[in-house]
């Protein structure tokens, strides 16, 4: 068997930001505390994104940042806070404003949507949200949030839920090796979904290893390169948040990053330090400190 | 008598409705901490899930998010939403599901989305994250919430997700794959629902209130029986055992 070559989808995170236009949809891996991209996050603001759709179940952290710098105006997901810390406030300011629509689903009926994307079918029957306001009220989507109807089969009530189809997903693993192929570790949420609903794929891994590694262990691989565009290697992509058997959450920080959110001043103070303060992901990383990131490394294993 | 805090009378008081050999959505907080108590004292065999898709979870650190990594060593499988959600969840498979509430009407619909107006909020809630599909098809709903008198009111401010809706039969309208709110849990009382009509009912009340204060502390109509017991206190093996499930007081040490 002759060795093809193998080609090499790494850019740099700069370069991929730049293929988002404004106006785009994104849907966005990670969930919960768990692999949010928000390296990503930081760089559509830095290069002044606008009007994003942005397209999940329930990121924390990441969708303050996107709804505070005015990066997304449009959010289609099932949940917003930060656990066990408290509301999101930039978003609940946003929303005040009338600077940011949000359009409100349940976790599987955004994962059902992002299946239904990815299997290329226009939508996906679901159980839930009948007999609730979240069927009889809506915002930009209008009549076209979901449908109420009696199954042709049964005749009993459901729920339709539209798929989507984004111009990009956004997903972050733990490990990609340059073709793209990438394996995640501990939960997988809704990006394996989600990482084939999207028109073009990112992948943003904390490490590059190797192709023979990948084949050694392909039951890791939650996503095939096949699926995947482009590469972005980088560490810490998730801090202030965590990376499964990579590293912990920064609790300090996000108390900080949260306190700060309570008001307008506060979180231009983060956004001026920590996001447009800094020339690139590694500058936010230099800036929260070395000493810091280190001692956030999980130890197995336990994985954080 | 054993001395305890608010917190960890409400976690024993969840607790004792976990029953034995029942799949548990867990979440995080008081929830979490009374199904893993529940599973160290009267239900061994109770599979604890998070949706985020960590099953049968026997985490050795108190998790903060339901995606969090501490939720992963010792459980059996770690998967996905769809697995959870879908699967599990949509499939008819949970026995009982928690949920928290900013506001509660006399059928048990829930409010977590907004407080004031859908068009003008004044206040943007977390969601429904998965609490509309598990009060949708879990087979019993276990609310609980701080106790307030204007969190329990005739009419929501947005309905996220389902009670018993409208009453008799209007789960069934829908063909809901669960059997809706069993139980509401506050700090003051717990109340259940009235089998033929849905409506909200005063099941006990805890050490320290009377039936009164309860309805001088809800806008709704509760329907009181004729005897109504005071809730039971923990005991002091469980709250020992609280505490060595979350020896830093993560949520232990939380309004004390």
């Amino acid at each position: 068997m002759t060795e093809a070559e193998i080609e090499d989808k790494r850019i740099t995170l700069e370069e991929a930001v730049k293929l988002v236009s404004d106006g785009d949809g994104l849907f966005w891996g990670g969930f919960g505390y768990q692999r949010p991209p928000i390296a990503f996050a930081h760089e559509l603001v830095r290069q002044k994104k606008r009007n994003l759709t942005i397209y999940t179940c329930g990121s924390e952290v990441d969708l303050e940042i996107m709804a505070g710098a005015g990066v997304a105006s449009r959010f289609e997901i099932a949940f917003s806070a930060i656990e066990a810390l408290g509301l999101s406030n930039n978003i609940r300011r946003r929303v005040s404003e009338g600077a940011l629509q949000v359009e409100d689903y349940t976790n599987l009926a955004m994962a059902m949507r992002f299946l239904g994307g990815a299997l290329n079918v226009p939508f996906m029957p679901i159980r839930s949200m009948m007999g609730t306001d979240m069927v009889n009220l809506a915002r930009y989507r209008g009549e076209n949030k979901l449908k109420v109807i009696d199954c042709p089969f049964t005749g009993q009530k459901i729920c339709l839920v539209p798929s989507l189809q984004p111009e990009f997903s956004i997903v972050h693993v733990q490990r990609v090796d340059k073709s793209g192929n990438a394996q995640i570790d501990g939960i997988v949420g809704e990006d394996i979904e989600g990482s084939r609903c999207g028109k073009k794929l990112i992948i943003l891994a904390e490490e590059l290893i190797d192709e023979t590694e990948i084949r050694t262990h392909p039951d890791q691989t939650k996503i095939p390169a096949t699926y995947v565009d482009h590469i972005v290697v980088l560490p810490y992509i998730a801090h202030p948040m965590m990376c499964h058997d990579y590293y912990d959450y920064d609790l300090e920080h996000l108390m900080m990053f949260h306190k700060l959110t309570k008001t307008e001043e506060g979180w231009r103070e983060y956004l001026d330090n920590h996001i447009l303060g800094v020339e690139d992901h590694f500058g936010y990383l230099d800036l929260v400190g070395w000493e810091r990131l280190n001692k956030l490394r999980a130890t197995r294993p336990w994985g954080y | 008598m054993v001395q305890y805090t608010k917190i960890e009378f409400l976690i024993a008081c969840a607790s004792s409705h976990v029953r034995d050999g029942e799949n548990v959505f867990g979440g995080t907080g008081m929830p979490l901490l009374a199904a893993l108590l529940a599973k160290e004292t009267h239900a061994p065999r109770s599979n604890l899930i998070s949706e985020a898709g960590f099953i049968d979870a026997r985490p050795r650190n108190v998790p903060l998010s339901v995606a969090d990594t501490r939720y992963y060593f010792g459980c059996a499988a770690s998967l996905g939403l769809i697995e959870t959600l879908g699967f599990l969840l949509q499939g008819g498979r949970i026995d009982v599901g928690f949920l928290g509430a900013a506001q509660l009407d006399e059928y048990g619909n829930i409010n977590t989305s907004y407080i004031g107006p859908y068009d003008a909020p004044k206040v943007k809630l977390p969601g429904s994250g998965g609490g509309n599909d598990i009060a949708s098809s879990a087979k019993r709903l276990i609310i609980m919430m701080s106790h307030d008198k204007r969190k329990f009111l005739k009419k929501l401010d947005y309905m996220t997700s389902p009670g018993h809706l409208e009453g008799p039969g209007s789960r069934e309208k829908w063909s809901m794959v669960g059997k809706g709110p069993e139980v509401v849990i506050t700090d003051m009382c717990q109340m259940d629902f009235d089998p033929e009509t849905k409506k909200i009912r005063l099941m006990s009340v805890h050490p320290g209130y009377s039936v009164q204060d309860i309805l001088d502390n809800v806008m709704f109509d509760l329907i009181v029986p004729d005897d109504v017991p005071t809730t039971p206190e923990p005991t002091q093996e469980q709250i020992d055992i609280m505490h060595k499930l979350d020896p830093n007081g993560i949520y232990l040490a939380k309004g004390e």
